[in-house]
Parts: structure tokens; C-alpha cells; sequence
């Protein structure tokens, strides 16, 4: 997934004419524009990947295993990080991929919510989808250990 | 070089200097609804263009004018590939409009931004 890789600035139409193999006239034609293309693959992301991952969350055996499933991939998949990188770089001035960032993040936090048997729009389920996003954020820096000491942790307080 | 702007539901493509000569049209008017995208595309000039039917190709130099392929009709007005806009269209004459502007990410954004209101 080049958007995944390089980000939208850094994905030209060259890149994505040789990385699908298609036709540019087909590219345009289809898609109408790069931007067009791009909420397409951000659509599909959401969807195929972040979606069912996050459903999934919902039938763990508690809080610990769905933070831990969440911070470790709940933006998972063949475009994992186009979200978050969505959500850093484009949704700041672009509404339509804003809507599409806001979608996954709600339902994140409706299944974080479901789990904890708290109120979707509770100040902790909010705290608890920041601290997921932000797990992400620095496993995909860092490495897919950096957040398991983080969400044991958490789950531990949650317990008390 | 081409200049873009956006009045009252209508996106125009004004063809400005010298290049008014080459590309037989100096102005296309295109209403936002059949307009589908804009894209800045450096790559795009390098594609084959397909077959003249008005205007001029100096091969390298300068390609302007009306050009017809795979049964699609476009109009190219771009001399600097660096700085070429793709405008897609729908139900129009043309199929799409690639022409140089002055700055390509604000062209874009003119055109993308009108598209969503």
C-alpha cells in the first residue's frame, strides 16, 4: 500500500500508475483524481481492516486482552498506519477523510466501551482510544513490543 | 500557462500570453458538477498524447492544443511538466484538461476545495 508507505505528498501518479499497474487515463477515469483514489483506499482500510478489527475487540475476555488487541493492531492489515497517518497529515484540512478518521475512532471507542461496560462517550473511554492511538504511534517507531508493558499496566488499574 | 478560478459554480480555464496562439482556445468553462478532480501530475507528460486533432506539438517543447486517445478527447496546454495539472471531467467535450499553472498544490486545492462545498 504505497499511501501507507510514503503518505499522500510523497505518493506521486507515476508511483501509483507502476505500484497498481494501470493506466493513467483508467486511474483518472475511475477515481477522478489522486485525492479521489486516496479516500478510496482510506474507504476500503476502514471497512476491511479497521472495522472487523475493532468488532473483534468486543468478544475478548476482558479489558486487558482487548487493550492489548486494540494497541496491537487495531489499524492493522495490508494498510496498516494509512489511518493514523490520515488522521496526522490529511484530516487537518481535508473534511471527507476527517469523517472517515472520525468513524474509526468512534467505533474504537464504542468497543472499548462495550468491554468496560462504560458510556461511549465517557471522559475514560476517551482517554482509553487516545492511549490506544498513541500506542500505535510509537510501536510503529519503535517496534511491536513497546506497549506491552504500557497496556498491562493500564489494564491493572482498570481492574482495581 | 493556464489560470484556474472558480465563479459561481463554474470552474474556468483561461489560457493566458503566447500560449493563447498554440492551444486554439483561450477559455473553457466547465460547470463543477461534471468536474471530477484535480491532480498535480508531473509524470502525465510523458504519457503518449495520442493524436492531434488542432493545436501544436513541438515535441519537448511544448504540447497544446486538442488531442484524441483511446477514443477519449483531451486538451493539453503544458510546456513545464513540473508544474501540469490534471483536471478530470465528466459529460463534457473533453475527458480531462492538463494545463501548466503557476502553482500546482494551490490549483489543486481550488479545485478540490470547490468540489466539496
Amino acid at each position: 500500500m504505497l499511501f501507507a508507505e510514503r503518505g499522500y505528498d510523497g505518493t506521486s501518479v507515476d508511483d501509483l500508475v507502476q505500484g497498481l499497474g494501470v493506466h493513467r487515463g483508467s486511474l483518472y477515469k475511475v477515481f477522478g483524481s489522486k485525492r479521489g483514489l486516496y479516500l478510496a483506499a482510506l474507504r476500503h482500510h476502514l471497512e476491511d481492516e479497521v472495522l472487523p478489527t475493532v468488532a473483534a475487540l468486543t468478544v475478548t475476555s476482558g479489558p486487558a486482552e482487548a487493550l492489548a488487541q486494540a494497541a496491537g493492531g487495531f489499524d492493522g492489515g495490508a494498510a496498516a498506519g494509512l489511518l493514523l497517518s490520515a488522521a496526522v497529515h490529511q484530516a487537518p484540512t481535508d473534511p471527507d477523510v476527517a469523517a472517515l478518521v472520525e468513524e474509526a475512532l468512534r467505533a474504537l471507542e464504542r468497543a472499548l466501551a462495550a468491554v468496560l461496560g462504560e458510556p461511549a462517550d465517557s471522559p475514560l473511554i476517551g482517554a482509553l482510544g487516545a492511549s490506544v492511538l498513541g500506542l500505535r504511534l510509537r510501536d510503529r517507531a519503535f517496534g511491536p513490543a513497546a506497549s506491552a508493558p504500557a497496556v498491562h499496566a493500564l489494564a491493572v488499574r482498570l481492574a482495581d | 500557462m493556464a489560470r484556474l478560478s472558480v465563479d459561481n459554480g463554474t470552474l474556468i480555464v483561461e489560457i493566458e500570453g503566447l500560449d493563447k496562439l498554440w492551444a486554439i482556445k483561450s477559455r473553457i468553462e466547465i460547470p463543477l458538477a461534471n468536474v471530477r478532480g484535480a491532480t498535480a501530475d508531473p509524470g502525465v507528460a510523458s504519457e503518449p498524447k495520442g493524436i492531434k486533432v488542432g493545436g501544436t506539438q513541438w515535441p519537448g517543447l511544448i504540447t497544446a492544443g486538442r488531442f484524441r486517445r483511446h477514443g477519449e478527447l483531451v486538451f493539453w496546454d503544458v510546456k513545464n511538466p513540473a508544474k501540469a495539472v490534471v483536471i478530470e471531467l465528466a459529460d463534457e467535450q473533453y475527458a480531462r484538461v492538463i494545463v501548466e499553472v503557476e502553482d500546482p498544490r494551490a490549483a489543486v486545492a481550488l479545485v478540490e476545495g470547490a468540489l466539496r462545498h
